[in-house]
């Protein structure tokens, strides 16, 4: 990809710093009103900025902190392009409306949203592009109107000969753009029911608009359609999604039937369109 | 309030760091290094089963050198200028030839960033090892700077100024034959001392301490590499990490749990399996006893498990 590994390394160094000031003007505004009201759960993982993104993301809808939301990631980044990153609602028995997740030091926090169709919030694993240490989240929305929030603490200091691959300056990506590769996997669930795994692989630079020089260039929506062009499941992406995407979803079995053969459509900011049946 | 909470924890973030630094500086850092005898003129310096530290300074790998009638040869100049500089020191307690010839294994950072300390003899590498430290050593400079902290100080990449493309060279009493691999960083040089039959094996062989793979070529190519090294005559391994071996344990160990490795990542490729899965499989028990496994297999799912995906889909 464009975004030269060690050009990403350079801006966790500079890049915050700006985050930081933005942050900080708006808690300004905010803070003021907040305190009162705002005696409620304190952040387990004692993030600065926790009160600042739960008021973007969440609103002012009550939230709890709930261990069935829960995130993955790995105990450190060692590739801080590539961190995996498995959200898992299922243990959670009424339906979901909303799933969003975010990592509250990265100077673009999204990673991405999703809907779905029945309810049934699938569990999901990408993989995405950390700045610094950072709490992760995931929150959920009940139908009761409630966030139930995750989290996870990720460290990103790295280990020894830990510089990144070097392979990804190659412009492998201008002649296979939007490439797709996809497998499905039949899977056991804790509950004992079964589950249909999907794992799709699509080619894409990813780009964050956040190195000089290089345009914001990222997919930006990713839908699960049935044949009629139904979506059932809906993402909302933002640009801290690794370069060459790789999603894995458990559909469970009850909304996968015999006869669906799903599609999955993809549009990145600049318009294109990617398709492939499922 | 929350303003004062997020400022304050990053001046805190700050202060942290020149804190560590200062008091780094006001003890006195010292690497505390002992040659040992591990064969006829052949003087070991082992490093620590550890992972790159403010603590060890980054003291943990092992780096050799061999007294001929000729002069000193050196294997690996060590992770940091003030290491490098505590080497010759530690050189010169045991003889008075002077170095000559330094054989840089690969270009991995805790075993070329001593270079400094023996810019005046010939630093000799594979070509392709100096092209990688071009390209790559300076990243690894800063990043070792940053978990070894003040230990570093004055260090900087000195490039090797001998490509090796000789197979054999003889100093002094000492006949010495050279080993062109790939396994471990796609440039290793093993480095054989047919005088003592002693295998200088560099990263291609990690014993009681979890193998690297940032920069393997692949799995299969270091087996292979393995299987060179194995059919060598050879008296006495020296891992790059770990303790020295006189009975080929440490090639067992390695292809063990390279096989292991291997057929972990390609079932779990073949089941789908996402990598935050992947690191969550235990190590098995036979390697419970190597130092760092669990923690090197997570990076090693970082760095392999994508090619594994790639093939399965
Ligand atoms: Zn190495």
């Amino acid at each position: 990809m464009r975004t030269f590994p060690a050009i990403l390394v350079l801006l966790c160094l500079c890049v915050p710093m700006a985050a930081w000031s933005q942050v900080n003007n708006e808690l300004i505004t905010q803070a003021s009103h907040n305190d009162t009201e705002r005696a409620e759960q304190a952040d387990p993982l004692n993030s600065p900025v926790w009160h600042y993104l739960r008021a973007r993301f969440l609103g002012e809808s009550p939230y709890q902190f709930d261990d069935r939301v829960v995130v993955s990631v790995p105990p450190f980044a060692e590739d801080p392009t590539q961190v995996p990153l498995l959200v898992d609602v299922s243990a959670i028995d009424e339906p979901l409306l909303r799933l969003v997740v975010w990592a509250d030091l990265n100077p673009i926090q999204h990673i991405y949203s999703v809907e779905s169709a029945d309810r049934h919030l699938p569990r999901i694993a990408i993989r995405f592009k950390v700045q610094q240490a950072t709490p992760v989240r995931a929150a959920v929305l009940t139908e009761s109107g409630k966030w139930l929030v995750g989290g996870q603490y990720l460290e990103a200091a790295g280990g020894g000969c830990t510089a990144p691959s070097m392979a990804n300056a190659s412009p492998y990506w201008e002649s296979h753009l939007g490439e797709i590769e996809s497998r499905s996997f039949e899977r056991a669930m804790n509950s004992g029911r079964s589950s249909q795994r999907y794992k799709v692989k699509i080619i894409h630079p990813m780009d964050t608009g956040l190195v000089s020089g290089i345009p914001e260039f990222y997919i930006q929506q990713l839908e699960v359609r049935r044949p009629d062009q139904a979506a059932i499941l809906s993402m909302e992406l933002s640009q801290p999604v690794s370069e060459n995407p790789v999603f894995t979803f458990d559909m469970s079995s009850a909304s996968v039937t015999a006869q669906d053969r799903y599609k999955l459509w993809m549009r990145d900011n600049n318009g294109n369109v990617f398709e492939q049946a499922l | 309030m929350a303003i004062k909470q997020a400022a304050g924890r990053f001046l805190g973030v700050i202060c942290c760091l020149f804190w560590v630094s200062t008091v780094a500086t006001a003890s006195s850092l010292s690497y505390e290094l002992t040659p040992r005898l591990i064969a006829k003129d052949t003087w070991l310096l082992q490093g620590k089963l550890e992972d790159f530290s403010r603590d060890n300074g980054a003291n943990i790998v092992n780096t050799a050198f061999i007294v001929t009638s000729e002069g000193v040869v050196v294997i690996d100049s060590g992770p940091s200028k003030r290491y490098a500089q505590a080497f010759r020191s530690a050189i010169a307690s045991v003889t008075d030839q002077p170095v000559t010839d330094v054989f840089i294994t690969h270009h991995h950072p805790d075993h070329f960033l001593g270079n400094q300390a023996f810019s005046d003899v010939n630093i000799w590498a594979l070509p392709t090892t100096g092209r990688l430290i071009a390209e790559q050593g300076n990243v690894f400079a800063e990043n070792m700077y940053r978990l070894a902290g003040d230990w570093m100080r004055g260090t900087e990449v000195l490039m090797p100024n001998k490509p090796l493309e000789q197979t054999a060279m003889t100093i002094g009493d000492h006949r010495f034959r050279f080993l062109s691999l790939e396994g471990h960083t796609g440039a290793d040089l093993a480095i054989l001392d047919e005088t003592t039959g002693t295998l200088f094996a560099g990263d291609l062989v990690f014993y009681q301490r979890a193998l690297t793979t940032p920069h393997t070529p692949g799995i299969d190519q270091w087996l292979t590499d393995l299987d060179k090294l194995a059919a060598l005559e050879v008296a006495l391994i020296v891992p790059g990490h770990g303790p020295v071996d006189a009975k080929g344990k440490s090639i067992e160990q390695m292809r063990a749990y390279l096989v292991w490795l291997d057929k972990t990542l390609t079932q779990a490729a073949f089941e789908g399996l996402s990598m935050n899965e992947v690191m969550k499989i235990p190590t098995e028990p036979e390697f419970a006893d190597i130092a760092l496994t669990q923690y090197e297999f997570i990076r090693t799912v970082f760095h392999l498990y994508a090619g594994y995906e790639e093939a399965a889909f």
